[in-house]
């Protein structure tokens, strides 16, 4: 998981952030999904350094206007985000309690390296992929071996 | 049958490896079987106005929403296969002899890019209700859980719909002309979708399938956008719409079920040639599955 060096100001910050959800997923938080890289405070200018799971994301707009409101909403006027060209997101951004949150909440497996992902519904490691590509870029189709759920898979 | 259905009038959740009775199986299947085909005829429709799409963000759009489409078509047509009625290739093969069945929204030609603006902004919303009412109750549990992940997503086509309205709405009047002839297109299919009234013994409300009468779900669409409609100025191709006297609702003219009853059957203005289309388009990708499959046999080097 990507740590933030923290100050008074970027833990505020990182707070205001936390309550912020992907919109692909309501009730998971960017942070949780490793899409913040960076956070700056200058005084009273706030600049938060983002990372897209796939650079072609057709909700990368979204974010952006998301996270700038949640900002100038908890009290930062002078705040903006943007989206950073490297690191390359990778799944293992992802904290543990993004990954609870997936597998309940949406049936999502989180593929770690080359092994199979717990499977959400059945928690056996027997999850095979079917296609390479789901409903979006960053998502696989998948199934589970062990209890047969159709899955879709982040990778 | 009796046990089965206080189990799900109960709130119960059936799984796949749980003992049905068939009609269960069978009404459950085609619900889902009608909507993998919409996706797929959906998402194949889309992607036909990727190149004329106008610019760069909006190419992006509707590409992720083929990519939408095509995916939960994919996700559906396994939960259907799994529930052992028919398999995908036979699913997909009555489709494109055109047994299938798919949402009457998909029978029509989308003329100009103000019938995709009226299609993502009315069509959508009304699906999005739809699924929206069906996750509420859904008694059978992989659907409901793949309806999840959807309806999030067709929240972003929506949002895409709405964001193209208002450019229409803001806009030129050709722009304007253009939009409001493109709604006098798309209101009556869009009513259409909800499906005639329901029958008072529809097993899909009483297996909890449906939560609510396909009158219900329409007079929700209704209210809503025959509202918002009229306050960008454009008006429903319905003389007799008007609000009631005392309730303040929003009432409809008489529908005309004819043009339902013809998409039912494949007889849509449109149905030979979108049928014929994603025959086509099936035959001509047939090498790419096929490499596929080679690779995915050949051992591990």
């Amino acid at each position: 998981m990507h740590v933030i060096e923290t100050s008074a100001a970027t833990a505020s910050v990182l707070e205001v952030l936390a309550r912020v959800d992907d919109p692909e997923y309501p009730g998971v938080s960017i942070v949780d999904l490793g899409l913040v890289e960076s956070v700056d405070v200058d005084g009273g200018r706030v600049t938060v350094g983002l990372i897209p799971t796939f650079l072609g994301c057709p909700a990368l707009a979204i974010i952006r206007a998301d996270v700038e409101r949640a900002l100038v909403d908890a009290g930062w006027p002078d705040a903006s985000a943007e989206f950073l060209h490297s690191p390359v997101w990778t799944p293992e951004r992802i904290t543990d309690a993004g990954r609870v949150a997936l597998g309940e909440g949406f049936t999502v497996a989180v593929q770690l390296g080359e092994r199979s992902p717990p499977c959400p519904r059945c928690g056996v490691a027997a999850v095979r992929t079917t296609a390479l590509f789901g409903s979006m870029r960053c998502r696989s189709v998948a199934r589970c071996d062990a209890c047969g759920e159709p899955l879709e898979v982040i990778r | 049958m009796a046990d089965f259905d206080e189990f799900v009038a109960g709130g119960g959740i059936v799984e796949p490896v749980d003992d049905v009775p068939h009609e269960y199986r069978d009404a459950v299947f085609r619900f889902i079987e009608l909507h993998a085909n919409s996706e797929l005829m959906g998402g194949l429709t889309e992607r036909d106005w990727i190149p004329r799409a106008p610019g760069l963000r909006r190419k992006m759009a509707v590409l992720a929403k083929t990519q939408d489409e095509i995916g939960h078509a994919h996700l559906l047509y396994m939960v259907a296969a799994d529930m052992g009625v028919k398999s995908r290739s036979e699913m997909l093969e009555d489709l494109f002899a055109g047994r299938g069945r798919f949402h009457n929204v998909f029978h029509y030609q989308a003329v100009t890019w103000a019938d995709q603006v009226a299609i993502a902004y009315l069509v959508d919303a009304g699906a999005l209700i739809s699924q929206q009412a069906v996750f509420k109750q859904c008694s059978y549990g992989p659907y409901r859980r793949i309806l999840k992940r959807i309806i999030v997503e067709e929240g972003f086509h929506m949002r895409h719909g709405e964001e193209m309205l208002l450019i229409f709405a803001e806009g030129t009047d050709i722009q304007r002309t253009m939009f409001q002839a493109a709604l006098d297109r798309w209101w009556w299919p869009t009513l259409h979708m909800f499906g005639p009234p329901s029958k008072p013994d529809d097993v899909l409300l009483r297996w909890r399938i449906k939560s609510e009468t396909n009158d219900a779900l329409r007079d929700k669409f209704v209210q809503k956008y025959a509202t918002l409609l009229m306050g960008y100025g454009f008006v429903p191709p319905d003389p007799d719409l008007h609000r009631d006297a005392e309730t303040g609702r929003w009432v409809t003219g008489e529908i005309d079920w004819e043009p339902l009853k013809a998409t039912l059957a494949n007889l849509g203005p449109d149905s030979a040639r979108r049928i014929g289309g994603a025959a086509a388009h099936w035959n001509d990708t047939r090498w790419v599955r096929e490499a596929l499959e080679t690779v995915a046999e050949r051992p591990a080097a």
